[in-house]
């Protein structure tokens, strides 16, 4: 059983040294082993090494120092690199720029057809890595017809066709939404266990690591710590320090546990529900459990002007076979000043078209969009309205251009004609709001993909926009990432800007906006506070979101404690609900 | 957008689907040849059976098919105009300056056909009865000769399946960026032309950084697969001629030759039918 499939001996390497840039070590002296048949998850921060690391897996890259050996062949060998490239199939973050075939069937077959095997076999094994990935009525389809999650499971179809021993993920679910994102996660688990394939999957999504028997994390380029998820996630601390975050249900038991007095057992609570039996029989007996006093956040206060006022809008989209699709069906909702408004919704809702129509990138259709007092469907105002909503997409990264960071800041406030000593102060204001003051002359290129996204959104702030939208803005950063950038974004709100946040992402949402309007199928099915948004596991479930975990938390306990009251939005709400911070258990 | 248009080949087990790509590539383009020089009312109704029987045979939906038209109607309909506005003889109809001839409308109306039946063919042939792989691959196949002269044949294939893979998703990106850079204040309808101009920047830059990321991405993914140029390398759709595949082929030949000697050949015709022949 401990025959090791892959295995690294002192491995370091840097990239740019070859081009005498100022090299950037990535992976430094460092030695790992991965057995057959074992599930192994790397995390760590962005650009903690961890992409490298799968790249040194395959062959992709090849060690400065040390020795990267697959089924005991020597990645630099030049002979057995194809050998070890089979072996170790590899499946990347970016769904689109890893399908290489016109359609489904055709990119399934290009592992294979580079192996050489005959056709006949080719396509034996076409149809046999479809029908275990499920996509076998997909086979003729373009690659552009897929969703996110479709795209995700043929990138693994065509890495299964090659036969692999291992299965390496890098970020593989990074840009899907949670529903597809579970999807991936149950056919790699299921690989696993039919097929007996190893797999390493890399992820900024704490609860896969937790389906792995082994964890990594890396920290600048070095094995900062391993285990057993239970034994990684019981170091709180370490995992922290780390920029990575621990289980909900993990927290929330060794908060209950801390303040009970009562000890916990790592590989019980590392289950959710390990960690719901272990709260259940601490609390067992106790008499009556606290009413939560957690903060609800207040209503809105009717008496602020709206700023939007959406009345019954329709969207629909001419589709180039069958009928229009409707993506958005008489929708209606309005907003006001310095609120911070959370779009949820599951993928095609029609966040997207309907964040597009607030600045009149899409107009026409039925009804009435009214922005600040202005009437979009006349196209005077769009141009007018353009300069005080500020609209980002996803990735907006994508849309840097300039020569210098300053420069692209600066589009925005010098395409409102402001004279230059204007233009520098909000390019300025802007930077130092998002932390990137410090590389204003440096080319928006050679900065992390982090910092490119804070630069990207600081170009929109730079026109001093009233209204905010943004679209997944933490869309593929680490916990820490993602945490600092909503706090530099919410001192918007303090300031009396107004805030659309969109994404599917429920907990997050849940711990930032002040209303959340939750879109299905371009229909809104609800629209309130985080609390009543999430009051209904039911509700959320038919809107295809995932309730946040801490609630879920509590609920899974309703069963033992009737009188609990589940409403919480994070992990030190739920343990209050459970049990106040002082207030010991009395047994017996 | 565009969707439609940049080749969705539509599956199915015809006698069409099934045909040799390679022989398709040759006799579409030698269908091609003739149906833009059908000069003879005779020849064109032989074409429109032709038409019709291949369209039969696809088992495609007539509405699909009719739809291959879509991208080139406004020259269909641009050299329509030209034809009915400026061809001299019978007057049929006359409103001001405009005379609408007979002459005129027949050759407008066989200018149409001519367009139409030649995408129609294409189509019919290569997308939406071929895979783009298989297209790839028959290019491949055909271009061979030139390894000769060192053209890197299977490299060009693989460039030309991979653009096509791409253009989807490239169209989209540029709507995205476009979309974003508007909400950013820029303006890409009014100003001058060199002011349009200079906006396209903020369009092109972005929209180039991203594809080289792309195909950066995309080599990586390729070398990941094992990809190693043509060496030892399967082409899936490269099999042997077959019976059909020859007399498909025939059968395209003819139909070049028919047109080609059809005014040395047919008696020709007077009248109104006729009239066509003495506009060339």
């Amino acid at each position: 059983m401990s025959e090791a499939v892959i295995k690294f001996q002192n491995v370091s390497f840097s990239y740019g040294a070859m081009q005498g840039q100022r090299s950037i070590q990535a992976v430094r002296q460092l030695s790992l082993s991965i057995e057959r048949g074992a599930h192994v998850a790397l995390i760590g921060r962005n650009g903690s090494g961890k992409s490298t690391m799968a790249r040194l897996m395959n062959g992709l890259l090849l060690p400065d120092e040390g020795l990267v050996m697959v089924g005991g062949k020597l990645t630099a060998d030049d002979d057995s690199i194809y050998e070890i490239r089979r072996q170790c199939g590899m499946v990347f973050q970016n769904p689109d720029n890893q399908i290489i075939g016109t359609t489904v069937k055709d990119d399934v077959a290009f592992g294979p057809s580079n192996l050489g095997l005959p056709p006949e076999e080719i396509f034996r094994r076409v149809d046999q890595s479809l029908a275990m990935t499920g996509l076998s009525d997909l086979k003729d389809r373009a690659p552009h017809e897929l969703s996110g999650g479709q795209k995700q499971k043929l990138a693994i179809a065509s890495v299964l066709a090659m036969r692999p021993d291992c299965l390496i993920l890098d970020e593989a679910t990074a840009m899907l939404d949670p529903v597809a994102r579970r999807e991936v996660m149950a056919l790699i688990t299921r690989l696993k266990k039919d097929q007996g394939i190893t797999i390493v999957q890399i992820t900024h999504h704490m609860e896969e690591a937790l389906l792995a028997d082994y964890v990594y994390v890396i920290g600048d380029g070095r094995i900062a710590f391993e285990g057993t998820p239970a034994q990684v996630f019981d170091q709180v601390g370490r995992v922290k320090s780390e920029g990575l975050a621990v289980p909900a249900h993990l927290e929330i038991a060794r908060l209950v546990s801390e303040r009970a007095g009562v000890s916990y057992d790592p590989d019980e609570i590392v289950s959710f529900d390990g960690a719901v039996r272990f709260v259940s029989r601490v609390l067992a007996g106790h008499p009556a459990v606290a009413i939560n006093e957690c903060l609800y956040r207040a209503p809105a206060d009717e008496s602020v002007p709206a700023v939007v006022e959406v009345r019954d809008l329709s969207h629909a989209y001419d589709s180039p076979a069958g009928p229009p699709i409707q993506a958005l069906d008489s929708v209606s909702f309005a907003l006001r000043q310095g609120e911070v408004l959370g779009i949820a919704g599951h993928t095609g809702s029609g966040k997207s078209t309907l964040i597009q129509h607030l600045n009149g990138l899409i107009t026409a259709g039925p009804g009435k969009v009214m922005v600040l007092g202005r009437d979009l469907s006349e196209k005077k105002e769009i141009r007018r309205i353009r300069r005080q909503v500020g609209l980002l997409f996803q990735y907006p990264e994508d849309q840097l251009f300039e020569e210098t960071v300053a420069l692209d800041i600066a589009f925005a406030p010098k395409q409102q004609k402001k004279p230059p000593a204007e233009v520098e102060e909000a390019v300025l204001k802007a930077a130092v709001r998002l932390g990137v003051a410090d590389v204003l002359d440096r080319s928006p290129f050679e900065l992390s993909g982090g910092q490119r996204r804070r630069v990207a959104i600081a170009g929109v702030l730079a026109a001093e926009p009233d209204i905010v939208i943004l679209d997944e803005p933490a869309a593929g950063l680490d916990p820490a990432g993602r945490d600092d950038l909503f706090r530099d974004l919410l001192t918007l709100s303090a300031e009396g800007a107004t805030l659309i946040i969109v994404s599917h992402d429920m907990e997050m949402m849940t711990c930032y906006a002040d209303r959340i309007l939750v879109l299905k199928e371009g229909r809104a099915a609800g629209m309130g506070t985080p609390a009543q948004m999430i009051a209904s596991a039911q509700f959320l479930d038919q809107a295809h979101l995932d309730m946040p975990a801490p609630k879920r938390f509590l609920d899974a306990l309703k069963a033992d404690f009737q009188n609990l009251d589940t409403s919480c939005f994070n992990v030190t709400e739920a343990a209050d609900a459970l049990l106040p911070a002082k207030g010991r258990l009395n047994h017996g | 957008m565009g969707k439609s248009m940049l080749g969705r080949s539509i599956p199915g087990h015809s006698i069409l689907h099934r045909l040799d790509a390679r022989v398709k590539f040759v006799a579409a383009i030698l269908i091609m040849v003739a149906t833009l020089s059908i000069r003879d009312v005779r020849v064109m109704a032989v074409f429109i059976l032709w038409t019709l029987l291949l369209s039969a045979l696809s088992g495609i939906r007539p509405g699909i098919i009719l739809k291959s038209v879509r991208p080139i109607l406004v020259i269909i309909l641009f050299a329509v105009a030209l034809h009915l506005l400026t061809v001299e003889g019978h007057v049929l109809l006359q409103i001001g300056k405009i005379r609408i001839t007979q002459e005129g409308l027949l050759s407008g109306l066989m200018t149409a056909l001519r367009l139409s039946l030649m995408i129609i063919n294409t189509s019919l042939l290569l997308t939406l009865t071929t895979p783009p792989l298989a297209i790839a691959d028959a290019m491949e196949s055909l271009l061979s000769p030139l390894r000769l002269v060192r053209f890197p044949v299977h490299e060009f294939a693989m460039m030309m399946s991979i653009a096509l893979r791409f253009v989807p998703t490239l169209m989209d990106e540029a709507v995205k960026i476009m979309k974003a850079q508007s909400s950013r204040g820029a303006n890409y309808d009014t100003g001058g032309l060199l002011k349009r101009a200079g906006g396209l920047v903020s369009i092109l830059v972005p929209l180039f950084v991203s594809s080289f990321r792309r195909a950066d991405d995309l080599a990586v993914a390729m070398d990941a697969r094992c990809y190693r140029g043509e060496e030892g390398r399967t082409r899936l759709y490269a099999a042997r001629l077959q019976a059909r595949d020859l007399v498909f082929f025939a059968i395209a030949a003819v139909l070049l030759a028919l047109t080609l000697v059809s005014k040395q050949v047919l008696p020709s015709l007077d009248g109104f039918w006729g009239s066509t022949l003495s506009v060339y």
